[in-house]
């Protein structure tokens, strides 16, 4: 028997029991719900273990008309377990979180839907199958953040995500139509075999098909994986209950990330957009974290959290590492989900203690413990800039010699170097009475956590694309001109040491923001705190858009 | 003879402004077999017609039609009155059915498409027979937060919007869909369009009605038969819609 038909649909079915049988069963129909994600978890990891194990291949089953396919290979292997994972944690939270809440059973069925959809989107064998997952996940994500149908504000928002959505199903559609047109097909692998005996295709005002569909497929992603500038749903849509937080930030915004890998066999022939992803990545991934940094609302500070780590993600497939960008919409998938669903006790924590920390004064002479001391900054800003990258370069060269070819290997080993040194630039600002200590502790942290990523991180590549070549295509595809390479890699890292030298001085000197004009820092404290008055310009339009049907309606007397 | 047709034609599959004739008749005729009929029936007609008279639009003829159904969906945002909303809602959906006889399909097919299109005002029709029959008026916003106290009639408000969203798997999706296989992309974008305003106007609804604080008089929910029965209706129109129009593309 094809097992993967019952991991796409037994949800469903749990969803239609729950409402059939949530009379008879009242709060009870919970654990119904759970006990049929337990078995979808089962047989998602049944399956995987099966597929890793066996040499049976990407598997493709659908009905005789076309459509209503799904298929099982690496990545909807892998996701459908992910999926199935978090639904199963976020729907055993629920049963207490959500019990004194009304609607109880409406929300284990909604939820339900919601993990069928993703996982129809996931496992989608061919392009309708994909569309009609793609568009009930907008949807049903509608209805579980109006859950509690009476506050105007959640309703606003969830109105706000809805639309998005909606922009993001309607790019897809346009590429479902142009693919069919050019290459007759909807099912999936004869497609992408289809796109590599002729990949180039012409559609349209003679544009190439492939370049076409990848930047409509981008356009999609951007929507539902909350990219620059459409990104206002997602810092907003905290009203819906703690448990959709938790699945909409652990797994429905990821759906971006998982629709370009889909689309890989396409985007390996779009250099032009995956230079447009990562782009598009890099912009999202600045200003989510700017914004996260100046939110005073800690929901809407996560909210941002993901943005910036969406961003990085798409960033990621920009440069060519789409194996990368799963593994780390998993793992942050795993994270965020955590913080979510533990947000309660970090709120109970908070209640009992103000985690401000002490006077220094006050703890060498109440705590009679030492003065903080530093290490001289020479000699850890040497430590600081030159340690992460041994260790980065060294971890690659042991597990991939070749590695260091791709451009794409070198912008991700780039920012991992950043995001290193600025982990140790932290530490060496924090007071502590053994720097030497702390310091040694966080190099060795690092150095376990690059191993273990590079180690985890190239076999996840292996398995998820396992063509060398293909690989290889990505990358190149995603690379530029290698002298402007070059000088834009010289020009970051200086640019970054010049900050970090900036931000030292400026604990000993004057703050640099102190030096800006009165002007300059009110213009930038209103932009950040309107957040880039992105969402007053959505709303500004909308207004006008209804207006304007108004003044028609009343001229034409509403015939 | 083809150009009085095709006039004529443009009254049943209504271009605007042809498209008022319809909204005055759906808003005004009154008992609900008489307007489902209507609305059944009169762009089966405007189907007829092409078929009967060969008829062959042309860009320009489509590109009206397009920009006809565009111009209702854009309107349809500010429109309160359930029944207005669901007329105007036809007449923009039936006008994409010109886009369907350029690509001269077979004659089932267009019937297919045609009543694929009209499923949605069918349902949203029973939808306001019953919001006037318990709460006297159907008016987004008057009557609002219907959810809290009345969930089977908010269930069923919420399907038949869904259909005007034309969803998956309501029988909308599978007919735009096939609009789309063979549309130039000029015109798919109209659609697409078209699509976006439907969803827009469709979530205003349900915001409406079924979302927000409660507001209006007290009524009884929907009978459980009653439900049932919708719950039929709704089962046979999208399987009727998977058979007809499932192949799709």
């Amino acid at each position: 028997m094809e097992l993967q038909w019952l991991i796409a649909l037994l949800p469903f079915l749990a969803a239609l029991l729950v409402h059939l049988l949530a009379g008879r069963l009242g709060h009870r129909v919970a654990h119904l719900s759970v006990g049929i994600n337990v078995i979808v978890v089962g047989i998602a990891a049944f399956q995987l273990a099966l597929y890793i194990t066996g040499d049976t291949g990407p598997q493709w089953m659908g009905l005789a008309n076309g459509w209503g396919s799904l298929q099982l290979d690496p990545l909807s292997a892998i996701m459908a377990l992910v999926v199935a994972g978090i639904s199963l944690v976020v729907h055993v939270y629920s049963i207490r979180y959500m019990f004194e809440e009304p609607g109880y059973a409406r929300f284990f069925m909604l939820l339900d839907l919601m993990t069928g959809s993703i996982l129809l989107m996931v496992m989608a064998g061919d392009l309708i199958t994909l569309l009609i997952g793609w568009h009930l996940i907008g949807v049903v994500l509608y209805f579980l953040l109006t859950h509690n149908t009476e506050p105007p504000r959640a309703q606003r928002y969830a109105f706000w995500t809805f639309i998005t959505y909606r922009l993001g199903d309607l790019p897809l559609v346009l590429a479902t139509v142009i693919l069919f047109q050019a290459y007759g097909v909807l099912d999936l692998p004869t497609l992408f075999d289809r796109i590599a005996e002729s990949p180039d295709a012409r559609t349209v005002m003679g544009l190439p098909v492939t370049g076409t569909v990848a930047f409509l497929v981008a356009l999609a992603a951007f929507a539902k994986s909350a990219q620059f500038p459409l990104h206002t749903w997602l810092p907003y849509t905290m009203e819906g209950p703690t448990p959709v937080s938790a699945l909409m930030h652990a797994g429905i915004v990821n759906a971006g990330g998982i629709i370009i890998n889909r689309f890989a066999p396409v985007f390996v022939h779009s250099s032009e957009v995956l230079h447009l992803l990562f782009i598009v990545g890099l912009l999202t991934a600045v200003i989510g974290s700017l914004m996260m940094l100046s939110q005073n609302d800690i929901k809407k500070s996560l909210g941002y959290s993901t943005m910036g780590q969406m961003g990085f993600m798409v960033m990621e497939t920009g440069a060519g590492a789409f194996a990368l960008s799963i593994f780390h919409l998993i793992a942050h998938g795993l994270f965020k989900g955590t913080l979510f669903l533990g947000a309660g006790n970090v709120i109970g924590a908070a209640r009992r203690h103000d985690g401000v920390p002490n006077e220094p004064l006050y703890d060498f002479l109440v705590e009679r413990k030492s003065a903080p001391a530093r290490v001289p900054w020479f000699i850890i800003g040497a430590v600081t800039l030159i340690v992460p990258l041994v260790i980065l370069v060294g971890a690659h060269a042991w597990v991939a010699e070749r590695f260091f070819q791709q451009q794409g290997a070198i912008v991700l080993l780039f920012f991992g170097w950043i995001t290193g040194v600025q982990v140790l630039f932290t530490a060496q600002r924090l007071d502590t009475e053994n720097p030497l200590r702390m310091m040694a502790l966080i190099i060795l942290s690092f150095a376990v956590i690059v191993i273990g990523y590079v180690l985890v991180g190239h076999s996840f590549e292996a398995f998820l694309y396992p063509d060398a070549a293909f690989r290889d295509a990505l990358y190149s595809s995603a690379g530029i001109d290698k002298l402007t390479f070059d000088v834009l890699v010289v020009l970051l890292a200086v640019v970054f040491v010049l900050g970090w030298i900036g931000a030292y001085l400026s604990r000993t000197r004057q703050r640099p923001m102190d030096k800006l004009p009165a002007g300059a820092r009110l213009m930038l404290y209103s932009l950040l705190s309107r957040e880039l008055y992105v969402a007053d310009v959505h709303e500004r339009v909308t207004d006008r858009l209804l207006a304007l049907s108004r003044r028609l309606n009343i001229w034409l007397r509403w015939r | 003879m083809s150009v009085f047709l095709l006039i004529l034609a443009a009254f049943f599959l209504p271009l605007f402004p042809a498209t008022m004739l319809f909204t005055r008749l759906a808003v005004s005729t009154q008992p609900l077999p008489v307007r489902l009929a209507l609305v059944v029936f009169w762009p089966q007609i405007g189907v007829v017609l092409i078929l009967w008279g060969e008829l062959e639009p042309g860009p320009i003829l489509a590109t009206w039609a397009v920009m006809s159904a565009l111009f209702y969906a854009f309107r349809m945002l500010t429109v309160r009155e359930v029944g207005r909303w669901n007329a105007m809602l036809a007449v923009s959906a039936w006008p994409l059915v010109w886009l369907y006889a350029l690509q001269t399909p077979a004659p089932v097919d267009l019937v297919a498409v045609t009543l694929a299109l009209t499923t949605a005002p069918v349902l949203m029709l029973v939808v306001r027979e019953v919001l006037v029959g318990r709460l006297g008026a159907a008016y987004t916003g008057l009557h609002g937060g219907l959810a809290r106290d009345l969930p089977r009639l908010s269930g069923i408000i919420v399907v038949a919007t869904l259909a005007a969203m034309a969803l998956p798997l309501f029988p909308g999706f599978f007919a735009l869909l096939t609009l789309l296989g063979s549309a130039p992309v000029g015109f798919a974008i109209g659609i697409l369009l078209i699509w976006l305003l439907w969803s827009w106007a469709g979530a205003r609804l349900l915001q409406g009605t079924v979302f927000g604080p409660r507001s209006g008089p007290v009524a009884a929910d929907l009978t459980a038969p009653r439900a049932w029965g919708f719950a039929g209706l709704v089962v046979a129109l999208t399987g009727a819609g998977l058979i007809w129009t499932g192949g799709a593309l």
